[in-house]
């Protein structure tokens, strides 16, 4: 319960400061202080290789670091989500509607940009399928 | 990235020798497809990440798995090169020194042990990451704060043991560790201080040892592999008070660390003072491109456009006091007279008190985040830096000493300059941060000649690194020169002594174990590109 609790409070809080984001100005960040800092769900015990595991929850615990609100990750895509025209809320990965899966395996396994490439470590094969699915929403 | 297998190891022996890591740790966690190569090399490689290959990487997940693997690493004579979160971004990520090492990922061992609000220590795991300790903090709402690096993804002891500076009173990371656990070179297991007695409770507490205390001997150090230390952290304080002033020149660096060092040696002020340079404030507005469109170094007279035109200074002192209301009032009437002896310009104040918002990018507040590292955005590319790292006397003569050569040596390369100060004590980390676009094979070349021509001229001058890159360990540690390299002549017996198969991360530093002394300083070492 503790922890559905605590996904379910970090979800509000991603939903809530992207909507009330200010756009960027045309090269910075946006203006104003950085959100504030946004807990990681607890990691799911168990063996890690094993498949079915919970894809927002591995995303939030294993990607979190750089993809969550004011995240390096989501800073740097917000910048070109919006030169190519969108709207700053899709500089979170979470909400992005056009990746597929085999997109976001090849991104972590080979790297992109600024963004090196994660071990099996940092996220296992079985992690990457859950995570893959919950991030591809374009199939 | 194709298989390079450790020296005088066939095939058959390295085959041998996974196999038998599948047998302790599970296959899933032996590591070794092109992929898994790639994954664990230098993501900031300045030059070609097969200088400094892995042939794979093996995860053990408890202490016993590490003591089999170093074992069985004996007996296959395949090197090891652990790793605690694998995120050393700068100084070689995980990649090993020696080619075909076989890098030992202890991010599997991601435990907290203890969390101790009363005393405000913890005892964690080596794959502990900033981000996890600072939930669990969070979670259980204790009165602890954390000490980070500028990029908090890594690991809380990898970043203590390879020396990271943070930006609180508890800054000087190493420090921090109380009583270690160790698996020696040959599978052995030893705690130090008072952990040295079976459950003595006093192991994280007392930094000595009954005799020689061995604890930083495993920091920056290929003696052994760090399985569990304690950690002290700060006691939440009660309010905190930021003084920021933009400090116009650049010269003026030096009455700068004249004002702040005796204040942070006394005790009045008790944080690691960060001094960025301007440029430390610009790679976060944008690219180089918006700023200065060519590839040689920004010139003087845009530098002072810049600065005019975003309102900075050439540096800027952003000094944090924290504690109780009335004892921070006090000492801030303290440093901002003695600030206001050479700049007449009252200072940003930024009040906090307990329960206020802090924002998510708050290295000073303790906050994990990996936003600085947005910098390798500056130039766009694969965006990759390398920090020229000296430390030198917290006086304004050898700060200003030490800033006038290295900004000679980077403006001969037609670099831009970008320089960082921390003042932690009697001592300032000079930072020379080296920015570059890794797909591009003659800024990278021009990087590591610079960074050939710095430590020269540095050394020459009488001031060494205090960290560096894996393709510079060797020519650094040739600088450490007294008495005919005294200090690596006693690393090397030690080393030979305890791990006579030099089988823990040969090469280490410029530590070379008997067994593969011939690869010291060979052509993946130093700037040849």
């Amino acid at each position: 319960m503790k922890r559905v609790s605590l996904i379910l409070a970090a979800s509000v809080a991603v939903t809530a400061t992207a909507v009330l984001a200010a756009p960027p100005g045309p090269m910075g960040p946006p203006p104003g202080p950085p959100p504030p800092y946004q807990l990681r769900p607890v990691e799911p015990a168990g063996d890690r290789t094993k498949p079915g595991g919970d894809g927002r929850t591995l995303f939030e615990v294993h990607c979190g670091y750089c993809h969550l609100n004011g995240g390096m990750g989501t800073n740097l895509l917000t910048k070109q989500r919006l030169m190519v025209g969108e709207t700053p809320d899709k500089g979170l990965l979470a909400n992005r509607t056009d990746l597929t899966a085999d997109y976001v395996k090849a991104v972590v396994r080979m790297g992109k940009g600024a963004m090196p490439a994660q071990t099996r470590v940092d996220l296992t094969d079985a992690e990457l399928d859950a995570v893959s699915k919950y991030l591809g929403k374009a199939g | 990235m194709k298989l390079h297998l450790p020296p005088r190891v066939s095939p058959k022996q390295f085959d041998a020798m996974l196999q038998a890591a599948a047998g302790v740790v599970g296959k899933d966690w032996v590591m070794a497809t092109d992929a898994d190569r790639d994954a664990y090399s230098d993501i900031y490689a300045p030059g070609n990440p097969e200088e400094w290959p892995a042939s794979a990487a093996i995860a053990p997940g408890s202490v016993e798995e590490v003591r089999a693997i170093v074992r069985l690493a004996n007996q296959y004579k395949t090197p090891l090169w652990p790793v605690a979160r694998g995120k050393n971004l700068g100084y070689g990520t995980a990649a090993p020194r020696l080619p075909g090492s076989i890098v030992l990922d202890l991010g599997r061992m991601n435990r907290i042990l203890e969390l101790d609000p009363k005393l405000a220590y913890c005892v964690v795991e080596p794959g502990v990451g900033f981000f996890d300790l600072y939930d669990a903090i969070q979670r259980e709402k204790l009165p602890l704060w954390l000490s980070v690096p500028g990029n908090a993804w890594g690991s809380v002891l990898g970043n203590a043991l390879e020396h990271g500076i943070g930006y609180t009173p508890y800054g000087l990371h190493a420090r921090n560790l109380c009583g270690i656990e160790a698996v020696l070179p040959d599978g052995d297991l030893m705690r130090t201080g008072m952990g040295a007695m079976k459950d003595n409770p006093a192991w994280h507490l007392f930094p000595m040892s009954y005799g020689p205390t061995f604890d930083l001997a495993f920091s920056q150090s290929n003696l052994g592999v760090v399985t569990k230390a304690g950690v002290w952290l700060q006691p939440a304080p009660e309010s905190s008070l930021e003084l920021v002033w933009d400090i116009p020149n650049e010269d003026d660096i030096g009455w700068v660390v004249d004002t702040i060092a005796p204040l942070k040696i006394s005790g009045l002020v008790d944080q690691n003072v960060f001094i960025p340079s301007w440029l430390g404030k610009m790679v976060l507005k944008g690219q180089r491109k918006d700023f200065w469109d060519k590839p040689s170094a920004i010139p003087e007279w845009r530098v002072q456009e810049l600065l005019k035109e975003h309102k900075l200074g050439y540096w800027q002192v952003a000094l944090r006091l924290y504690g109780e209301e009335g004892v921070v009032k006090a000492k801030a009437e303290v440093v901002k007279a003695a600030m206001k002896r050479n700049i007449d310009v009252a200072p940003a104040e930024h009040w906090w008190h307990t329960g206020d918002y802090i924002h998510g990018v708050e290295t000073t507040m303790g906050i994990p985040s990996a936003v600085p590292l947005q910098m390798s955005d500056w130039v766009g590319g694969r965006g990759a830096h390398m920090g020229f790292s000296p430390v030198v006397p917290a006086t304004g003569r050898h700060v200003l000493d030490q800033k006038q050569r290295s900004r000679r040596i980077i403006a001969e390369f037609d670099v831009d300059f970008y320089a960082s100060f921390t003042i932690g004590g009697r001592f300032a980390n000079n930072v020379n941060m080296l920015m570059y676009d890794r797909d591009n094979a003659e800024e990278v070349a021009r990087m590591r000649r610079l960074f050939d021509a710095l430590i020269k001229e540095t050394a020459k001058a009488g001031y060494a690194e205090y960290r560096t890159h894996l393709g510079w360990m060797d020519p650094v540690m040739d600088t450490f020169d007294f008495n005919d390299n005294a200090l690596r002549r006693f690393g090397e017996k030690v080393k030979n002594a305890l791990d006579p198969n030099g089988i823990i991360a040969p090469g280490k530093q410029g530590i070379w174990p008997a067994a593969y002394a011939d690869a010291r300083a060979k052509a993946n070492a130093g700037g040849k590109a």
